[in-house]
């Protein structure tokens, strides 16, 4: 099996390592560069639980391989807190039950990170179509929902 | 005091430490080699760990266990034959995942397919699976008593069917196993550490001291994590083995092969009444699709429905045949509701029926039937008086506008929580600092909200002194496990009994009480506390849905009356009650295990099972009954409810706006295609 050489910006570090050719950057993520916060739900691109943000815009990353990421950059869940103070959809996630059993988490932040920073002020609608390419089996979604206006409300100001 | 958060903050900073993100030094991945085919003989296994030297079975434990040692028992791995496509054969191990899956490769396995029995009225009818046995029953037992109302004024016969639906919690399982030559520590996404004990000790035959399981954090559980599993044995077995930790983590695909499902139930139903709508009785019959080994929620689960048939309703007669079936399908397990759903869809189906059958109002009929005291049904089944319930429950639900459009169900259901034995807590209080350790293990119902309010309330200390422990057998020397609607109950009488244990101790020491005293003292109190009978509850539940020419339904609005005693914590009750309302939506409208005639899986992704997107989720309207239940802190029962309510609900609301009677679920939109009215 080849290798190659990759070398990705994680969370504004720069991670290089000689890895197997068809490593997903999911596995680079939670194997090589120790972030486990970005989940593996399925094998076939349809839970999200591994979405992070590659140069800004969401993928689910067990689309993506390493090889195909490289010299590009990623964010991913353990990215989103600046000195350790949270996120404002974090904090609405919290604030709001957007979680049960915190498996869907991650992936749901980063969707809805990457929904806010396209679409500010978006409806009901908007966020229950954008965020259905990410499964949740515990809340029945309304939280997540009502987390998703709160982190809306606390970006924008409320206007 | 603040108000708790209902959710822990390293979740939300992507810190949980679930299975998957522990890693050991010198940890090797294993991968499992399953049966292609339903039903095979095999003729060879070359290569991988496989049932040439790991021998025996997998002891059953958790929510249904019973206890089985025969041909029908599942063997950890298929050695002479396979009973279900996706039986494990052998299993590799490597350094990494994507070596141990190349690994599989080097595996032979010779088999001799044989014709598989894939449907419930299949085993009925072919041949035995097992030679042992004369039939393809699992298990065939009578409820109720004989009676003959043949010539009642009105006699009503149908059948229904619940088709499998898969757990699919988001994490689906593993462990990770470690050896260090004398003891054997698992870390595992489960619902009980304890019965994950239990089934490696009892089914490796190793000492229970040498063994120590502990829960990494969970993402959803559903009835999936609580049982043991033939891949936990071979990955606990190989760790010992080969002297190296080894993890295990099933991918999305070998949960819909390999993980045990939930319905898979037939239910026949003869119905006898008077013109004035009063049942005077009830035969059924009840046929579990069991799968391929006996032992376990597949043989339980007939009987524990065939108790439950009768409803929340004063049914003087009923006699009902509870069977389970062998089949080539992976066995069954308990998934969210287990059995609680199917009966309550039987008996509300045949309510409604009976309405029409009337041209009685659906609700009317069932007042009449209601009780007005405590009732215990010839099946069995205890429950409160029904009567003010459903009047409140009509009342608090708007039933009578919201039945006028033509396009809203109802459902009445009594929840049996698995109340018995009761359960387990230890607290420890030390240097300033309470621990608590509780024997049902959460998933992601926030027991550790209630845990904290509920010793801040006995004890007088703030919420931020208490710390919630991680299920670990080790620290706690017994424990059940957190299903079937019961931690709160049980859980929370468990952890009132522990704190009041301590405050009887200091204020005999020290002549009375403070959360001073206790705080500066240690204590060390572990107490199972234990109950008899039964904490059945009642709920109800209104959906409105609409139908379009596509044959799709939309689901409007589901309301809800539920009785769940006290409510500990109103967020995880919200909680708890809409993710369990989609689940019992994706039952009805899209979930199911299908597979071909001949016995290949037809739905191998979470999103060909039918799971349910954010995308049309309906409006809730949640009432809860203003009430307590005799426990000191007053909970009842509460995560099934929304699964066994709101399927009964919805089927019928597409009933009436399709005008087509629903005798199974899911509700395909090709079954209703052009029926809108
Ligand atoms: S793990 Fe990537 S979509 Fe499921
Ligand atoms: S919170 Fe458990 S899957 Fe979403």
């Amino acid at each position: 099996m080849g290798t190659t050489r990759v070398e990705i910006e994680v969370n504004g570090e720069a991670k290089s390592a000689e890895v197997e050719s068809r490593m997903l950057l999911v596995h680079f993520l939670r194997d090589v560069a120790g972030l486990t916060g970005t989940h593996i739900g399925c094998d076939s691109t349809n839970c999200g639980a591994c979405t992070v943000l590659l140069d800004g815009k969401a993928v689910k990353s067990c689309t993506v391989l390493a090889a195909q990421a490289s010299g590009r950059k990623i964010t991913t869940v353990e990215g989103l807190s600046a000195n350790g103070k949270l996120h404002p959809v974090q904090k609405a996630f919290l604030d709001k039950h957007g979680l049960q059993c915190g498996f869907c988490t991650p992936g749901m932040i980063m969707s809805t990170v990457w929904l806010l920073s396209f679409n500010p002020k978006p409806t009901e609608q908007e966020i229950r179509r954008y965020i259905s390419g990410n499964l949740c089996r515990c809340t029945g979604y309304q939280d997540i929902i009502e987390s998703v206006k709160r982190a809306s409300d606390s970006m924008t100001g409320g206007r | 005091m603040e108000e708790e958060l209902s959710s822990p903050e390293y979740l939300v900073r992507g810190k949980g430490m679930y299975v998957d993100d522990i890693r050991l030094p010198n940890m090797l991945h294993m991968a499992v080699l399953r049966s292609p085919y339903p039903r095979a003989k095999i003729l060879s296994v070359k290569g991988g760990l496989n049932g040439n030297e790991l021998k025996g079975g997998v002891e059953s434990v958790g929510e249904g266990a019973t206890a089985s040692a025969s041909e029908t028992e599942e063997p950890i791995f298929g050695t002479t034959s396979v009973n279900y496509a996706g039986q494990p054969v052998a299993a590799v191990f490597a350094d990494d995942l994507y070596k141990a899956q190349d690994l599989l490769e080097s595996v032979e396995v010779d088999y001799e397919p044989l014709k598989p029995v894939m449907g419930i009225e299949e085993a009925l009818s072919m041949p035995p699976i097992y030679s042992s046995l004369q039939t393809n029953i699992m298990s065939d037992k009578w409820r109720g008593k004989e009676f003959e109302l043949e010539n009642a004024p009105v006699v009503l016969e149908d059948r229904f069917f619940n088709r499998r639906v898969a757990t699919n919690p988001i994490e689906p399982r593993g462990l990770v196993a470690s050896s260090d030559g004398s003891k054997l520590t698992i870390w595992i996404s489960t619902q009980s550490a304890h019965s994950i004990k239990e089934g490696i000790v009892g089914s490796l035959r190793l000492k229970p001291e040498n063994v120590r399981v502990i829960q990494a954090d969970t993402g959803g559980g559903f009835g999936l994590k609580g049982g043991m599993y033939t891949e936990y044995l071979i990955a606990a077995y190989a760790a010992m083995k080969y002297k190296r930790p080894v993890k295990w983590i099933e991918t999305r695909r070998e949960h819909m092969m390999a993980s045990r499902p939930g319905r898979g139930v037939v239910g026949k139903m003869k119905l006898f009444a008077d013109r004035a709508g009063k049942v005077l009785g009830v035969k059924g019959e009840v046929i579990v699709e069991g799968g391929a080994f006996s032992g376990g929620m597949g043989e339980f689960a007939s009987n524990f429905i065939a108790m439950q048939v009768t409803g929340p309703y004063q049914i003087e007669n009923a006699h009902v045949r509870a069977m389970s079936v062998f089949t080539n399908k992976v066995p069954m397990g308990p998934y969210r509701g287990a059995g609680r759903p199917e009966a309550a869809f039987f008996m509300e189906r045949m309510m409604d029926l009976l309405a029409d059958d009337l041209k009685m109002d659906p609700a009317e009929l069932r007042l009449r039937n209601a009780t007005t005291g405590p009732f215990k049904s010839p099946t069995g089944l205890e429950f409160e008086a029904s009567k003010p319930f459903m009047e409140k429950a009509l009342r608090e639900m708007d039933y009578a506008s919201k039945s006028k459009a033509g396009n809203a169900g109802l459902a009445c259901f009594v929840l049996v929580p698995a109340y018995q034995p009761g359960e387990s807590c230890r607290i420890v209080v030390k240097d300033k600092k309470i621990r608590v350790w509780l024997g049902g293990n959460s998933h992601g119902q926030a027991h550790d909200v209630f845990a904290k309010k509920l010793i801040s309330e006995e004890l007088g200390v703030d919420v931020k002194d208490i710390e919630f422990e991680r299920g670990d057998t080790d620290m706690l020397e017994d424990g059940v496990g957190a299903w079937g609607s019961r931690t709160a109950i049980v859980g929370g009488a468990a952890i009132v009994s522990v704190a009041r244990k301590i405050k009887d101790q200091i204020e005999k020491e020290f002549g009375k009480y403070s959360p001073e005293l206790l705080l500066s003292n240690q204590f060390d109190v572990y107490n199972f506390e234990k109950q008899k009978g039964s904490m059945n509850s009642l709920g109800a539940n209104l959906a409105t849905v609409e139908l379009d020419s596509l044959g799709s339904v939309s689901v409007k609005e589901i309301d809800f009356y539920y009785d769940i005693g006290r409510p500990l914590n109103m967020d995880a009750v919200r909680g708890q009650i809409i993710g369990g309302a989609i689940q019992g939506m994706g039952q009805t409208l899209s979930e199911e295990i299908a597979y071909s005639q001949d016995g290949q899986l037809l739905t191998a992704s979470i999103a060909d099972a039918g799971v349910q997107t954010a995308e049309h989720i309906p409006r809730f309207d949640i009432r809860l009954a203003d009430s307590r239940s005799v426990l000191p802190h007053g909970a009842k029962g509460l995560g099934e409810a929304p699964t066994i309510g709101v399927p009964s609900a919805l089927v019928r609301a597409i009933e009436r706006v399709s005008g087509k009677r629903v005798r199974e679920t899911p509700v395909k939109a090709e079954m209703l295609l052009g029926l809108v009215k």
